[in-house]
């Protein structure tokens, strides 16, 4: 090849009407989960909770899936399907024994998840796990407060509280967990939430 | 003017009230139900319907664990294992000694009764072995003359009437059974002081010459009647048949002796009378 042959000299030119230098990506389209498919992981979960992880504690904490979930959805999916997954998940977590210490404050949990849904991305970090413990310590004060008032059990939070708080620690990196999975999940296609 | 979007617009504060409400209502009848100590319908729902999964869960999930567990410690399990295994034969031959003890124990206080209750001196001795012919029924005590034993002392045990000592040596003994056809001990029926003369059918034994007035029934029990070498008074059987002939002088009572001949370890040798 020489510079004096400009025929040949052409094809290292790069002609505007070419190839572009990056490929073309799509506009990402991000569809939230059906309500069917979030209660039905709901129920898995909260079997789950009940079966394979009622044997797993941290310093008497227990692993809370339902509440990672109800939170997530709330971030995602807004008031609307946070606060009736949250009345779902605190259903079926009373339902399987919790004698009603569980519905309003998983309800609560899924809507106040819901409020922050226009102002942060859900799969933010920080924004997740400060949800989660924020719930995690609501549902906490609502049950001791429910325990309180229906059934005359004193003196619940000084008794538990110590493990409430490892119970949020505990949920925390169970929701760092799960967000790193969907995150990882979603770069890979295999999720589409 | 521009009006501002307010943060709690109107929808969200309806799904808000709604959800509130239809909380508050779920959470009172589960409260109501859990303090009436009933089941709530949610809580029957879940029962039937996630019971059998839980279950199925909580078994799989059991046999993971143990599977892990073993794969994961299998050699400390297979030395507990042998541990253990050690330490049940222990306890087996441990029981065993026990309830040899217990049975030596028992046979120990029935002996002290006999003894207690029969005049005179007695000798503890060992049964060291039977007749080793079919000729006699005969054992072999290890105590003799040395110990004070002498030809006619007579052998009981806590059960009754063994026999009487038929030759001694020095430091032995034989002991000839009542179950002997040779033997005759006196002997009375306890319910009716009917005398007869009890003898050996080798196998059992046979109270003889009892009177044919009287009357005896199947269980009464026969007891030595005082004589030349026996005391009174040790129960030598129970009466299990009774052969009554209406041309014969006497009756004869077949009896089942007290005393286990094929299981004698421990007796009592009467020394004095």
């Amino acid at each position: 090849m020489s510079t004096l042959d400009p025929a040949r000299a052409d094809e290292r030119l790069r002609i505007g009407s070419g190839t572009p230098r990056r490929p073309r990506v799509d506009a990402e389209i991000s569809v939230p989960p059906r309500f069917g498919l979030l209660a039905l992981l709901a129920i898995a979960a909260s079997i789950v909770q009940s079966t394979v992880l009622s044997s797993v504690e941290f310093r008497g904490a227990h692993i809370s899936l339902l509440i990672v979930l109800v939170v997530w959805t709330g971030l995602r999916c807004g008031v609307v399907t946070g606060g009736w997954l949250g009345l779902l998940a605190g259903l079926i977590a009373d339902a399987l024994g919790g004698g009603g210490v569980n519905v309003l404050g998983f309800t609560l949990a899924g809507f106040g998840a819901g409020l922050l849904a226009n102002r942060f991305f859900w799969d933010s970090f920080p924004v997740f796990i400060a949800a989660v413990a924020a719930a995690a310590a609501l549902c906490a004060f609502v049950s001791w407060a429910t325990l309180a008032i229906a059934f005359g059990e004193r003196g619940a939070f000084a008794r538990d509280s110590h493990t409430a708080v490892w119970a949020i620690v505990v949920d925390c990196t169970v929701a760092a967990i799960a967000l790193t999975f969907i995150r990882f999940g979603r770069s890979r296609g295999w999720i589409r939430a | 003017m521009v009006a501002i979007p307010s943060f709690w617009d109107e929808r969200k504060l309806l799904v808000f009230l709604a959800l509130i409400i239809v909380a508050s209502v779920v959470m009172l009848i589960e409260i109501d139900a859990a303090r009436r100590g009933r089941q709530s319908f949610a809580d029957q729902v879940a029962g039937t319907v996630v019971a059998p999964i839980q279950s199925a869960l909580m078994m799989t999930g059991r046999v993971i664990a143990t599977e892990a567990y073993v794969a994961t410690h299998a050699r400390v399990i297979g030395e507990q294992d042998a541990a253990l295994a050690a330490k049940a034969r222990a306890l087996a031959a441990a029981d065993e000694r026990l309830k040899e003890h217990a049975v030596e124990n028992r046979e120990l206080l029935r002996m002290l009764a006999v003894r207690a209750a029969v005049p005179g001196r007695t000798i503890e001795a060992d049964v060291v072995g039977y007749a080793p012919e079919a000729a006699r029924r005969e054992l072999t005590i290890d105590r003799g003359s040395s110990e004070g034993i002498a030809l006619n002392d007579v052998v009981l045990n806590g059960d009754g009437l063994i026999g009487h000592v038929v030759d001694v040596g020095r430091s032995s003994a034989h002991v000839l059974l009542i179950v002997d056809p040779t033997s005759a001990v006196p002997a009375y029926l306890q319910r009716s002081h009917a005398w007869g003369i009890v003898t050996g059918t080798w196998l059992h034994a046979r109270m003889k010459y009892i009177g044919q007035d009287v009357r005896m029934a199947a269980g009464d029990v026969v007891v030595t009647g005082l004589g030349e070498i026996y005391p009174a008074g040790i129960p030598i059987g129970t009466v299990s048949e009774i052969d009554r002939k209406d041309n014969a002088l006497y009756q004869v009572a077949v009896l089942d002796p007290a005393v286990k001949f094929e299981s004698l370890d421990r007796v009592l040798v009467l020394v004095a009378r």
